[in-house]
């Protein structure tokens, strides 16, 4: 089971720290993580708070893995595959798209805080705007501080 | 109407045609209907039509007691009908196989229910036999009225409206159950490897099954309010489903329940499909 | 309770510089199910790669996380190594703390945190992971090779040669390509006909190559080993099989004045054509556009003259299928186009040099055309203008190429070679002419090369200019070069009855469309992407599909066919073996949970999912559900995102292991 082995794990709380943006990124192996691996082979310094999950394909990304990120404490979510066109598998990107038109619709009907979820198209050889982007994700969602309103979630109870 | 929808429930079934009529009876309270399903033609005088049959009974279609039946005939409204032309899309039934008694409807509900008043299918589309006299399809109606006057809300006030109505859902998955279209026989919320909806009463679970809920009919949900008229809470629901229906409309030039050779709206792209939100 | 290894790898300094390497493997070490975690200097290395192999047998690993670079670097690298210890690669996974860590933080407490966590979301994962086997899928030992130039023509045969099949699609109505139409070739000046002609014939011969002139690939379906083609062969209006190339239709054809592409519209062809005289094969085709029987019911003389009874006007385009195992794409190039008409917005063109206005003021190509005994002058040098023998000359190189204000920043590499040779061989033939040469600097980087431009220079007197032409004009019935020397400085006005420009290799005009219709990558210009530049340069990014010749890049002949022949070498390796293993990253669908709704069918980019029908032991149809051909399947998981009731499952990246992956990331 997922959670039942996590419980128990050890691990320094940050939160004796200053706080610090956490960001889940969903990303495709073929674009925009190896755009990520250029930004590294080139040595571009950007900000750490990303942490990057990748997937094959944007088509592959549910929408429910961004809401389990944000579930998990994210404060932002990014999602980033191949520029149309460019898709290793033709036509993933295009899927997705149409899916996360659809959905950041839906949150921000929601009143969801729609600089909280970023998308975006990085090809391989884009390791500079990833970059660029990282920083600027970072730096947005500092400004805006820990997402309270979906982590006050928990607490609330219907009963 | 009703003795000519009784007349011919009674040919479909004699001839052998129709094997179970899926219509309206009395239902045990005043201005209350429940679905019948007629299997002989001596029982077709429990069949009634009046403006209390809210229920859209294509929910019925897929599910097996009634399929082991045998081939049936339902009585459809114009918005009952858009839900079975989305399962003939969806393959989940065949089109030759079932007989649409459509009834033309002028709205239902005392007073109307919020879907009526913008429903332009008042003479449904499909149908094998069609009893009322037609009603010609009203022009220029907004659907998405109460939409946009959510809209003019700001994101915090919106967040604040449905955080509220969302921590006050039970997860008794009534949504779910009687929507014609959520027909899946193992549902996302019902998975727990991987846990997809968090089972425990916190609105953060909630959240995520309204989401979805809302999300697995977008571009397939035809506004038949079912969910939200079965919602022991009240949660606005036919509000979210309005909210995709436009856009899907706006972003992809799509409406469900219209056009079964169509393929879904998120089966399917354009290259040019708008992406204004994507860096 | 999983049992997993944690590897961490200092890569050198690469990684230990910024990320706490010990620090990440105590912490490591203390994730439920880790049993052992442990840093390396070089985990890639023998000694680090004998660390996991000995883990494994110690502690009983189930699973084996290695922290070090890109899996895209030693994915493969760590997986064959854990294969050693008898584990299933698919239970091996790589952090990435080197390329999108350590190289791209400079706080080195922040840097361990985030390399704490991608470990730790991989220890998730791969608890989760399951053993996965290769997929065999059989291969089709059949070629398609396009494009019947030199590099195709060379693919062809020596795929032939290896004993297989090979389907050889060329959409003029000859083979031969470019090369046919040149008159000698560098550095050795053979006779470009003698020596293509010979290769050109053995492919209509050898039994095993099937050719297709005159006709166009129109669709490419499928994958590596097992690919489908739809061939549209375009009506020559002659039936081939009944024709013996007399040559009596098109002596008698009316039309004798339409420009001869092959003799890049420097002589006349008819209506009814065969492009030059060795032409394989041998069989005309009838040219619609300019043919007075299907321009105006009129005329019929080539079906009069006919005495075999060859002539078809009713013919209709063909589309032909097959199925082929590999594809060679060896499309060829095109030239610069140096007048006014560009085809796209970024060449600018030469409207100083006046190539659309002054006759005498030809390209490479035409000038090949001049100097050729099947050319329309048989060889002799006469300027198009008024067919005098022109006495001097002027050759201009780089026209196009290296000229980034003129659209194209490339080397068109071949130039210098072709200018020294044209200038060489005009000598040779106008004794007493003067070639001139401008220039930007001479590239002779080649086997002999260097050794034939002095050649040109000190036995052939060819006159070396190094600069730029400004313009071109016309001065009685001369034309006048203005340029530039910058090795003395100074002005130049030569005087010459012709000029020739060396036009740059460009690509084919719709090799973009051709590139997207096919499915291979293709770079800004226009040329076709080889897999890596270096190491894998005839392979493209899609598997079973190989470039020879000048549509990956400019090249000359010898290179052409090296490509070429390392591409057969490639489809041989492939056609080595009678299945091909793929990687099992593949969907599945759970068929009980699977209520048919096909969005995954109508979602899935390669068609590989299809309707199944499950029927009782009496035959009886019970419902139906999607089915996933693992041949086809791509593994991008798209049908996965669509399918509502979560019914598909793609190996390797299946919901439970995303999951682990995010709620990994939960805990603060």
């Amino acid at each position: 089971m997922v959670s039942d082995e996590m419980e128990t794990e050890g691990k320094p709380a940050l939160s004796e720290k200053e706080w610090q943006p956490k960001i889940i990124a969903f990303v495709c192996n073929w674009c925009t993580y190896a755009g990520a691996d250029l930004a590294g082979t080139s040595r571009i310094v950007y900000e750490p708070h990303v942490r990057v999950i990748k997937l094959p394909c944007t088509g592959r990304i549910d929408v429910s893995f961004i809401i389990k990120a944000f579930e998990q404490g994210a404060d932002g979510v990014m999602v980033s595959g191949c520029h149309p066109g460019d898709c290793h598998y033709t036509a993933g990107n295009y899927h997705a798209r149409r899916r996360f038109a659809g959905f950041r619709d839906l949150l921000e009907f929601c009143g969801f805080d729609m600089r909280r979820v970023i998308f975006s198209w990085v090809s391989a050889a884009e390791g500079k705007k990833w970059a660029d982007l990282v920083n600027e994700v970072v730096g947005k969602i500092r400004e805006l501080g820990p997402f309270k309103e979906y982590q006050n979630l928990l607490a609330q109870s219907a009963l | 109407m009703i003795e000519q929808i009784r007349e011919k429930a009674k040919e479909l079934l004699t001839s052998g045609e129709v094997k179970v009529v899926i219509g309206y009876e009395n239902g045990g309270m005043p201005e209350t209907t429940r679905p019948v399903f007629i299997t002989s033609p001596d029982e077709v005088e429990r069949l009634i039509w009046n403006k209390h049959c809210y229920a859209n009974l294509a929910n019925f279609f897929v599910r097996k007691e009634v399929a082991s039946l045998g081939k049936p005939a339902i009585i459809a409204k114009g918005c009952d009908v858009k839900a079975i032309t989305v399962l003939v899309q969806e393959s989940q039934i065949k089109r030759e196989e079932i007989v649409i008694l459509g009834v033309t409807c002028e709205g239902v509900g005392e007073p109307l229910l919020s879907k009526c008043p913008i429903c332009d299918v008042n003479t449904p589309r499909d149908y094998n036999f069609l009893f009322g006299k037609e009603i010609a399809p009203k022009n220029g109606i907004n659907k998405s009225a109460d939409v946009e006057e959510f809209e003019r809300k700001s994101p915090e006030e919106r967040w604040e409206f449905w955080e509220e109505q969302f921590s006050r859902c039970i997860k008794c998955y009534a949504c779910r159950q009687v929507c014609p279209l959520c027909y899946c026989e193992v549902c996302i919320a019902d998975k727990n490897q991987p846990q997809w909806i968090e089972t425990s009463s916190h609105t953060r679970g909630n959240v995520h099954w309204n989401l979805i809920r809302a999300w697995h009919l977008s571009g397939r949900c035809i506004d038949c309010g079912e969910c939200e008229r079965a919602c022991p809470v009240g949660i606005p629901l036919s509000l979210l489903n309005r909210r995709l229906a436009k856009s899907v409309k706006e972003r992809f030039g799509y409406e469900p329940g219209y056009d079964q050779e169509k393929a879904p709206p998120f089966t399917d792209f354009k290259q040019e499909d708008s992406q204004e939100f994507i860096r | 309770m999983s049992r997993i290894g944690v590897f961490i790898c200092h890569c050198g300094e690469n990684i230990a510089r910024t990320v706490d390497c010990a620090r990440l493997a105590e912490e490591s070490g203390k994730l439920p199910g880790v049993m052992v975690s442990v840093d390396y200097k070089y985990m890639c290395s023998d000694p680090g790669q004998n660390m996991i192999k000995r883990a494994i047998a110690e502690h009983k690993l189930d699973g084996v996380v290695v922290a070090a670079c890109s899996p895209h670097m030693h994915e493969p690298t760590f997986r064959a190594a854990v294969v050693q210890s008898g584990m299933n690669p698919y239970l091996c996974e790589m952090a990435n703390i080197r390329e999108h860590c350590s190289w791209v933080h400079t706080d080195r407490e922040l840097a361990t945190e985030k390399a704490i966590d991608l470990v730790r979301v991989m220890v998730e994962k791969v608890k989760r992971n399951q053993e996965l086997f290769p997929i065999r899928v059989p291969i089709t030992k059949r070629a398609l090779v396009i494009g019947g130039g030199i590099a195709g023509i060379q693919a062809a045969l020596d795929i032939a040669a290896g004993g297989h099949e090979v389907i050889l699609v060329e959409r003029q109505p000859s083979v031969g390509g470019n090369m046919a139409r040149l008159s000698e070739t560098f550095p050795t000046l053979d006779c470009s006909q003698c020596i293509l002609t010979p290769r050109m014939v053995e492919v209509a011969r050898d039994p095993r190559i099937t050719l297709y002139t005159y006709a166009e690939v129109e669709e490419v379906e499928g994958f590596v080993g097992n690919f489908k083609v739809k061939i549209r062969q375009k009506a020559k209006s002659v039936n081939a099989d009944i024709c013996n190339g007399c040559g009596d239709c098109w002596n008698k054809c009316p039309m004798k004045k339409i420009p001869s592409e092959f003799d890049a519209g420097l002589g006349y062809r008819t209506a009814i054509y065969v492009p030059f005289p060795q032409a394989v094969p041998n069989t005309p085709v009838i040219d619609r556009e300019h043919c007075l029987k299907f321009l105006k019911d009129k005329c019929g003389v080539c079906a009069k003259v006919c005495t075999r009874g060859a002539i078809d006007y009713e013919m209709q385009d063909e589309i032909i299928e097959a199925e082929v195992g590999a594809i060679v794409v060896a499309t060829g190039y095109d030239l610069y186009g140096i007048g006014k008409e560009q085809p796209n917005e970024r060449w600018k063109g030469y409207g100083e040099y006046n190539y659309d206005t002054y006759k005498d003021v030809i390209n490479g190509i035409q000038f090949e055309r001049l100097l050729s005994a099947s050319g329309p002058t048989q060889g002799e040098v006469r300027r198009p203008s008024d067919g005098k023998v022109p006495k001097s000359v002027a050759f201009i190189a780089c026209v196009g190429s290296r000229d980034p204000e003129k659209g194209i920043e490339y080397c068109s590499k071949i130039c210098c070679m072709y200018v020294a040779k044209h200038a060489m061989l005009y000598k040779h033939k106008v004794h007493d002419g003067q070639p001139y040469i401008f220039y930007m600097d001479i590239r002779a980087g080649g086997k002999n090369y260097e050794e034939f431009v002095r050649r040109a220079v000190e036995e052939d007197g060819v006159l070396y200019i190094r600069g730029r032409v400004s313009k071109i004009y016309k001065d009685g019935d001369q034309l006048v070069v203005v340029g530039a020397d910058t090795l003395s400085d100074s002005q130049v006005q030569i005087r010459a009855d012709l000029v020739v420009l060396a036009t740059a290799m460009v690509p084919h005009k719709n090799a973009y469309e051709f590139a997207q219709k096919i499915g291979i990558a293709c770079g800004s210009e226009g040329f076709y992407s080889e897999a890596h530049p270096k190491l894998r340069p005839v392979e493209t990014m899609t598997a079973g599909i190989y470039l020879a010749g000048a549509c990956q890049a400019p090249k000359d002949i010898p290179d052409a066919v090296a490509q070429a022949s390392a591409a057969a070498s490639k489809v041989q390796l492939l056609f080595s073996s009678d299945e091909l293993e793929r990687e099992p990253i593949v969907a599945k669908v759970n068929e009980v949970t699977c209520v048919h709704c096909r969005n995954c069918i109508r979602v899935c980019p390669y068609s590989a999912i299809d309707d199944k029908e499950i029927r009782d032991r009496h035959g009886n149809l019970i419902r139906m559900v999607a089915e996933v051909n693992e041949g086809m399947c791509m593994g991008c998981g798209t049908c996965v995102a669509a399918c509502p009731s979560k019914s598909v499952q793609l190996a390797g990246f299946n919901d439970e292991q995303v999951f682990a992956e995010i709620l990994a990331l939960g805990h603060e």
